[in-house]
């Protein structure tokens, strides 16, 4: 280093620059915030918490483990904790795991949620049926049900074929999955609320989803 | 000629009065010819008091019945006229008939002479009624209608009017003052009938006044007029060009030709003066009567048209309600709906019952579809809960697209796949059965575990037969021994060693030899012996 200051000090104009540069590796999370530690808090709701300490472990597995998030549940508080570590990689990370959880407590499956922390473009889009149509009392209830289906089954369809998940919490919808296909599923879902019958719904599901495929 | 004839027509007058109504129903001729006597001496006796007329006796010889009454017509009309007026006087001037009665006025005389032929001119009419045809009653009848409903209004005066109307009440109301009633009030007729019936003794012939009142009664109007008109009327009835050449007829037209204009002459005289003047020819008559059409005709044109007439008129220019009266013809763009009567309905169940019979209906077919494609494979939607978590999907998904796993084969159902999947299987049990050949099994994408058999063995064309020594590997062979030696490599020790369990080895299978062998005898004895038992 001496001799390299004391070659440079006595030649400055002729040193090479490759060797002057230092090569630098990139920052990790936790440099770029300033060495500080950034948290997120998730808000556990009632129904939520039951299932949550049963699929407590699938859910802190992937995060503290592969994501390098500190998770940790805060019982008097009924929040779930999240914090950067040291060696958290992505600066992103965090968020994605504030978002896997918060999906899992709008009422998804802790292995569709996971697919969030997997995949980037994937999205939560929630709406309520009141944003559709303004229904009141029995039609509102006919309009859930109708959305849902016998046993599920219109919902699981409008799942399968759009490649989604939806949550239908009472007047509440949340779908889960990329741009186009929230899309799809959410005119699917409309048209549901606005009256047509599901077999109409199904014929445009699978014009739909065909012509999607032969994109791709 | 009259006397004898007068005594003739006297004996007529009374056989026509003793014949029995029944007589009259059949045509005979004699009641024909006293008749026609009886009517001639009627006409004669009447003559000198109609002095306009210009027969001086009626013309029977060879003459019809319609002819002899126009002739008695032209007689009558005037002389009939006449005396109505002078009765109305009367009613007037009730003084003048008791004067008359009572004193010797030549006017009273002539009036009661009158009077008296009055009565004789009814019966006469009534006798002539009775001869003549009908035509001869309803020509009176129709006399009597037009003169009761020919109001005109220049006669229509209002004073005259209220001074008759006054009189007829004082009469009706201020009891029977006058003994003559003429031809009364029509309106009160009914009511006057029964002090007629009291007073009128003489009066049968104005009872028959009564029922044939006309107008000139009410309101005494021109009676040249009326005269004329009801000549006009009758000639209009009666197709009168036939008439041209009787003179009768003639004069009466002179007087019509002269008259033309509605402005008529009143007064008996002014008609008299124009017959005096002489009868024009034929030509003239003939110029006459085409001038008469021209100023017509060209008065018509002056005037202008009626609505009917002109070209386009619209409802501005019409009165009110024209066109309903007026028969317009136009084109009608729509076919007259038909009219259903029995042949048509016979002719469509006829029709009916042909198409039934052939089965031949007009059904609309619908139109067989293209074949131009063939059925699409339609994507079933799973209605399940889908078993792969939402990421697994995704990751599927990526797969495919990068290429790293290459499509699975695509069936439409889950149903076929499965039974695909037995069919192969089953498929490849029963080549492994039927023959040596081996078909290896079909490359299925699976993350199955694969069968432990080399490669070698899959592909040679080889017996099924495999021994465990091929299967296991060198060291599995050797599994329980340790470590081994050559025979050079052995120490005495080692030699006697295996020398020694070679023996033994050696020993133990002589042995298991041996004891087999004896076996085997013993079987093989007691077989012979058995057999010779049974030889012996």
């Amino acid at each position: 280093m001496e001799s390299n200051g004391g070659v440079s000090s006595m030649v400055l104009e002729t040193v090479p620059a490759a060797e002057q540069k230092r090569k630098f590796e990139p920052l990790t999370a936790h440099e770029m915030s300033g060495g500080n530690v950034q948290y997120r808090k998730v808000l556990v709701p009632p129904h939520r918490y039951t299932p949550l300490k049963k699929a407590w472990m699938e859910i802190y597995t992937p995060i503290y483990d592969q994501m390098k998030i500190d998770i940790r549940m805060n019982l008097k508080g009924r929040r779930v904790e999240l914090k950067t570590r040291s060696d958290t990689p992505e600066v992103g990370n965090l968020q994605k795991c504030a978002d896997f959880v918060q999906a899992f407590m709008l009422g998804f499956d802790a292995i569709d949620a996971i697919a969030l922390l997997r995949m980037d473009e994937l999205y939560v889009e929630s709406f309520e049926v009141e944003d559709v149509k303004r229904l009141r009392g029995e039609h509102l209830s006919r309009a859930i049900g109708r959305l849902s289906g016998k046993g599920g089954k219109t919902k699981f369809a409008i799942e399968n074929a759009t490649k989604t998940r939806i949550v239908i919490a009472d007047r509440k919808i949340h779908i889960l999955g990329s741009f186009v296909n929230i899309k799809v599923a959410r005119d699917s879902l409309c048209s549901l609320i606005l009256g047509s019958p599901a077999g109409k719904v199904y014929s445009k599901l699978r014009a739909v989803t065909s012509r999607l495929a032969e994109r791709f | 000629m009259a006397s004898p004839r007068g005594g003739g027509g006297l004996k007529a007058l009374q056989q026509l009065r003793s014949a029995e109504p029944p007589q009259w129903l059949s045509p005979s001729t004699e009641l024909a010819e006293a008749a026609r006597a009886a009517s001639d001496h009627l006409f004669s006796s009447l003559r000198p008091f109609c002095p306009k007329s210009p027969f001086d006796r009626l013309l029977i010889e060879g003459f019809d019945a319609e002819q002899i009454w126009q002739q008695i017509e032209t007689q009558m009309q005037p002389l009939v006229s006449g005396l109505r007026r002078d009765l109305k006087w009367f009613e007037r001037n009730p003084e003048e008939i008791r004067e008359g009665f009572g004193g010797r006025r030549v006017v009273e005389e002539e009036r009661k002479d009158l009077e008296g032929d009055e009565e004789l001119e009814e019966q006469e009419e009534l006798g002539f009624d009775d001869d003549d045809d009908d035509d001869g009653e309803d020509d009176e009848e129709e006399e009597e209608e037009r003169g009761g409903g020919g109001i005109e209004d220049r006669f229509l005066k209002i004073k005259e009017l209220e001074e008759y109307m006054e009189d007829d009440e004082a009469r009706e109301y201020g009891g029977s003052k006058r003994k003559h009633r003429g031809g009364g009030g029509g309106g009160e007729e009914e009511e006057e009938d029964e002090d007629e019936d009291i007073e009128g003794l003489g009066d049968s012939g104005s009872e028959e006044d009564d029922m044939n009142a006309r107008y000139e009664d009410f309101f005494g109007g021109e009676k040249d007029k009326g005269s004329k008109n009801k000549q006009k009327l009758r000639k209009e009835s009666k197709d009168l060009d036939d008439y041209e050449d009787m003179l009768n007829e003639d004069s009466n037209e002179d007087d019509e030709s002269e008259n033309g204009s509605d402005e008529g002459l009143t007064g008996d005289d002014a008609s008299l003066g124009q017959l005096e003047e002489g009868t024009l020819s034929t030509h003239e008559k003939h110029l006459k009567k085409q001038r008469l059409k021209i100023e017509q005709m060209e008065k018509a044109n002056l005037e202008p048209k009626t609505w009917t007439m002109q070209g386009e008129v619209t409802a501005a220019k019409r009165p009110k309600n024209s066109a309903l009266e007026v028969d317009l013809d136009f084109e009608h763009n729509v076919r007259p709906a038909p009219v259903i009567t029995e042949e048509v309905t016979t002719s469509l169940e006829n029709l009916i019952k042909s198409r039934i019979l052939d089965v031949h209906f007009d059904d609309v077919q619908r139109l067989p579809s293209l074949p131009s494609k063939g059925p699409k494979e339609k994507k079933e939607l799973d209605e399940n809960k889908s078993k792969k978590g939402l990421a697994e999907i995704y990751e599927e998904e990526y797969e495919q697209k990068t290429g790293l796993v290459s499509a699975p084969l695509s069936f439409s159902d889950e149903q076929k796949k499965e039974a695909s999947l037995l069919f192969k299987r089953i498929c490849l049990k029963l080549d492994a059965l039927s023959h040596f050949h081996f078909t290896p099994k079909p490359i299925v994408e699976d993350m199955s575990v694969k069968a432990n058999i080399p490669a070698l063995a899959m592909e040679e064309i080889a017996p099924m037969a495999i021994s465990d020594a091929a299967m296991l590997a060198p060291e599995e062979v050797f599994a329980g021994v340790g470590d081994f030696k050559d025979e050079g490599e052995l120490t005495q020790a080692e030699r006697k060693r295996r020398r020694a369990s070679k023996k033994r080895s050696k020993k133990k299978k002589f042995k298991a030899d041996t004891i087999k062998r004896m076996e085997m005898k013993a079987r093989n004895n007691t077989i012979n012996n058995g057999k010779g038992e049974e030889e012996s």
